[in-house]
């Protein structure tokens, strides 16, 4: 009887073991999964002058969108160099779990995007390249070109420069003209103040459901409801990233006056907004007013609705503060510790931050670039769409908060917010709630 | 010594074959499943830097965060309601087809295709096509209800209703293969018996219930214990179709997703790591009172 128990033990024990081996092997296979499906473009091989024997650079992304504009600049940088580049775009769900997966096993790309949200661990770890150096003796690189808060983002502790400015992106709200003209409210213009705002929404809102004002997510924080919060006084992290904003004032009034207007029934109830994002919604003609990053140009210019309805205007003002703040961010060219070729990985970055291609960045619209005084040919990338308001966000801009654990209290808080969003619990509550998390959060960093 | 000498050459070849033919399978399993278990523990008692860089031993500090979670003890239950869901009628009705399809049917390997067909596409995909007819504003479902009047059903936001809803998609996609595995347990039933029951003036229904269940019951045994162990591991449905601001994701969330958004999401492996030793240790549990009960209803003819 006994022996028999253990043969039943033994046997549940095999059994049960696939679950953590399938747990163990689901995190070590997902690297070369997403490898997999990372699609990799034609080399960009120049007719160089130079033809020695030289290896060439991979360069990671995310965004597809840009992969035809990079790899006709980086035609550029082999034309000129010699250096051949290869561009692999990973999505942004499986770039992270690729790059963490190439850091441990010591096989990261050549050159590769940086985020504000993930370079802490990398710094710290130190698995990208030293820049500081390199950049000091650069003639072709001014860093005081570049916005300084981009810059920070990926300066480590004051001492190393581990990243140089890609693009920047900003906020702009867009409006449904076809729906703005029958409810008979005049376009949003610099004037608009969120209360202005709020009153279109109401107006644009129809009571069979058919059509509402606006739509907001709470996991939208740079391109919605960050912009508000600064706007009326309030911010997420403190300057030093030491304490959590989300118990100040500024911060609850906010997050209460986009609460009131869904309350009021001016956005779709809080279940639709969770299963489509709010460029499915616009582009539905569900909402007639949505914020979007500059990010989102490709996505929105290029939908049939939206071209035939639609333009962009500047984010409304707070009228009490007379700020129309806009949250940026900005991404960076960095390249890995422990590189083949530091020498041509160098080169690619310097090149890309170099006046000259940042400049053709703008011009084939890709993104806006980061340097100074390069991005007055952006705003013809789309015709037809006033792409001007983005730059015009430019006037008043605040990073997008970040910390050193920025995705593990970004998430904490999007879940939270929802109790908000629903109205199940005062946002007041949840607003003390996240902070008191937060910032036992910001504490361990 | 004398009673070596008694192996003979051919002993010994056998000896050394079996033992070759078995590496492939037991390098893959020591390489892919049980060094990772011995990992996963040990990680569990650390905190972990990233890169696999900076673990610092934290003795049972992950374990002590564990218990006090009450997002891990909410996702165990969400865990357990899947289960309870979509292990019975998978098998009921994976059952009945299979007993249906085994009979002479026409167009039998049709459907038998037709209901095994979600077992080859993706699970990925699946989901997917999933979200969209659930969808409570563009989804076919809500389309056809309200095309009939009725108001529409928030499938995968409504917390009391979503974890059903996942669980429909898990039914779904594992009917055709528990379907197999019952084609192959009706087999081993000797005909014989339904023609001595016919004889005796037994209908279908009183032979499925006194020859084909008590005689299919090893096979139930089986696939009920692969069962049960499938839907505690449930995590691609979920992590597909539910989005992060789903106001259902609390409820629904399984631990399995909850350890995917620790361990890579959020980076925090160790944490993540000891959940999985949660679930380890129930489905241990569950699987030894399944392997206990099984005398009393499983009929090893």
């Amino acid at each position: 009887m006994k022996r028999k128990w253990w043969l039943t033990a033994a046997m549940a024990a095999v059994m049960a073991a696939a679950v953590v081996g399938c747990a163990g092997k689901a995190g070590n296979e997902t690297a070369p999964a997403s490898a997999g499906e990372t699609k990799q473009t034609a080399e960009s091989s120049g007719e160089s002058g130079n033809t020695a024997a030289q290896g060439t650079l991979t360069v990671a992304i995310w965004d597809k969108n840009q992969e035809p504009g990079l790899t006709e600049i980086m035609k550029d940088f082999t034309n000129e160099t010699g250096i051949k580049t290869q561009i692999q775009v990973t999505p942004w769900e499986q770039y992270w779990t690729m790059l963490e997966a190439g850091a441990t096993g010591g096989s990261l790309p050549d050159v590769f995007w940086m985020h504000s949200n993930e370079i802490a661990r990398y710094s710290e770890y130190e698995m990208l390249l030293d820049l500081t150096d390199r950049i000091k003796e650069s003639k072709k690189l001014e860093m005081d070109k570049f916005p300084k808060d981009i810059v920070q983002i990926y300066n480590w502790e004051g001492t190393k420069q581990y990243a140089v400015p890609k693009d920047i992106d900003t906020i702009a709200l867009w409006y449904n003209k076809t729906m703005f003209d029958e409810a008979g409210v005049p376009y949003p213009d610099k004037d608009w103040t969120w209360d202005d705002y709020a009153e279109a929404a109401k107006k644009l809102t129809k009571a069979d459901g058919s059509q509402y004002g606006f739509a907001l997510r709470p996991t939208n924080d740079q391109a919605g409801w960050n912009n508000i919060v600064y706007d009326m006084g309030g911010y997420v992290i403190s300057d030093d990233k030491k304490s959590s904003g989300f118990d100040q004032p500024g911060t609850i009034k906010a997050l209460t006056f986009i609460t009131d207007l869904m309350k009021e029934g001016y956005a779709p109830p809080y279940e639709v907004m969770a299963e489509n994002t709010e460029e499915a919604l616009f582009e539905a003609g569900k909402v007639a007013m949505i914020t979007a990053g500059s990010w989102m140009l490709p996505e929105l210019c290029n939908n049939d609705y939206v071209k035939a309805n639609c333009d962009i205007a500047d984010l409304p003002k707070d009228a009490a503060s007379g700020k129309r703040i806009s949250i940026y961010n900005g991404l960076g060219w960095a390249a890995s510790a422990n590189t083949g070729m530091p020498e041509e990985a160098w080169k690619l970055i310097e090149y890309m931050g170099s006046k000259e291609a940042q400049q053709k960045q703008s011009d084939l619209g890709i993104v806006i670039s980061a340097y100074e005084g390069t991005t007055d040919n952006w705003i013809k990338a789309y015709q037809g769409f006033n792409l001007q308001a983005y730059l015009d966000m430019m006037s008043d801009l605040v990073i997008r908060p970040y910390s050193k654990s920025t995705v593990a209290w970004n998430n904490m808080s999007h879940e939270k917010l929802i109790d908000a969003w629903t109205g199940a619990k005062s946002v007041e509550d949840v607003c003390k709630d996240i902070a008191q998390e937060m910032n036992a959060m910001l504490a361990q960093e | 010594m004398n009673r070596k000498s008694k192996v003979s050459r051919r002993e010994r070849s056998e000896f050394l074959w079996g033992w070759m033919f078995l590496l492939p399978t037991m390098a893959g399993l020591i390489i892919l499943n049980i060094i990772p278990i011995f990992q996963t523990i040990y990680q569990s008692f650390f905190k972990t830097g990233a890169f696999g860089k900076g673990n610092v031993f934290i003795g049972f500090d992950n374990y002590g965060q564990l218990f006090s979670d009450g997002a891990v003890w909410q996702a165990l239950w969400n865990t357990c309601k899947y289960a309870v869901v979509e292990v019975p009628f998978s098998i009921a009705i994976a059952l009945v087809l299979a007993v249906f399809l085994n009979g002479k049917i026409r167009g039998r390997s049709i459907w038998r295709t037709i209901y095994f067909l979600p077992m080859v596409a993706a699970p990925a995909a699946v989901a997917m096509v999933w979200r969209w007819l659930y969808n409570s504003e563009f989804g076919l479902l809500n389309h056809l209800l309200r095309g009939i009047g009725l108001s529409g059903v928030n499938w995968i936001s409504n917390p009391n209703i979503a974890f059903i809803s996942v669980a429909i998609v898990g039914i779904w996609s594992v009917i055709g293969y528990n379907m197999v595995l019952f084609f192959a347990g009706l087999q081993e039933i000797p005909r014989d018996y339904y023609e001595a029951a016919q004889i005796d003036g037994a209908n279908g229904i009183n032979q499925f219930f006194t020859i084909t269940l008590p005689l299919i019951s090893p096979t139930m045994f089986f696939v009920t214990v692969t069962r049960v162990i499938g839907a505690m591991q449930v995590f691609d449905s979920i992590y597909m179709m539910m989005g992060r601001s789903n106001p259902a994701l609390v409820k629904t969330q399984s631990l399995v997703y909850l350890f995917y958004k620790y361990s890579f999401i959020e980076g925090n492996k160790g944490y993540g790591s000891s959940i999985v030793m949660l679930l380890l240790m129930v489905i241990l549990l569950i699987t030894m009172i399944q392997m206990i009960c099984q005398k009393k209803w499983v009929n090893y003819s």
